[in-house]
């Protein structure tokens, strides 16, 4: 865990957060490094980096032995759907007469 | 024998002859005033609209998929409007390949739910 986040600093990531979701038994079992495991902790960090080192991050990661399942996500915040117009019914005459398949 | 028939108009009918019901006044006082339809009903909203659907909370996500096989839903079961159908089955996708939750299966814990979806679980 630590290597990571040293690793991830040393490429120059801002890290913002660090969160560790527990540690739980896998939903299904991975093979990773010649070993097959059932449970595992899953950590989160937030970080701000600049995305030429998204590979390299990958990379690291993936030769890390203790790291099974590495994924690097875009931190997207949800919009608020306050504009959300609820179910609109399609308009079956147009879509009758359209030419499109 | 056919008879010839005339149709017979009363001269009312003619052009040029006004009849006694036309207005006299030309203002709209009394007419209709355009109002937007009172008795609109507010717009069909689906379960999800205004929840932010996130790849973490499983239990929301497991909801949408088949406890048998664990297949995603169609939009036909799930009764979701578009947008949200599609994050959803995203976020699902998503949340499988990180290893947050299981492909083939829907996790026991989570198998009282309360059913959101249009099936029926086979007794």
């Amino acid at each position: 865990m630590r290597r990571t986040v040293e690793a991830l600093l040393k490429h120059g990531a801002v890290v913002r957060n660090l969160e560790n979701l527990g540690e739980r038994s896998l939903p299904y079992k991975m093979s990773k490094h010649n070993l097959r495991h059932t449970s595992g902790g899953y950590f989160l960090v937030d970080f701000d980096a600049p995305t030429t080192i998204i590979p390299t991050m990958l990379d690291h990661l993936g030769r890390d032995i203790d790291v099974i399942r590495p994924s690097i996500l875009k931190h997207r915040t949800p919009d608020t759907d306050e504009t959300c117009p609820g179910k609109i019914q399609p308009n079956y005459e147009e879509k009758l007469h359209s030419r499109k398949k | 024998m056919l008879r010839a028939v005339r149709t017979w108009r009363p001269a009312i009918w003619q052009k040029g002859i006004s009849t006694q019901h036309t207005p006299t006044t030309s203002d709209t006082s009394d007419m209709p005033i355009k109002l937007e339809n009172p008795y609109k009903e507010p717009p069909k909203r689906c379960v999800l609209c205004g929840i932010p659907v996130d790849y973490r909370n499983t239990q929301l996500l497991s909801q949408f998929i088949s406890p048998y096989t664990g297949h995603i839903f169609g939009r036909h079961i799930t009764g979701l409007c578009g947008k949200k159908q599609r994050e959803i089955s995203k976020a699902i996708k998503r949340s499988q390949q990180m290893g947050f939750m299981s492909v083939t299966l829907k996790d026991p814990a989570f198998l009282k739910d309360p059913n959101i979806c249009d099936f029926r679980l086979q007794e």
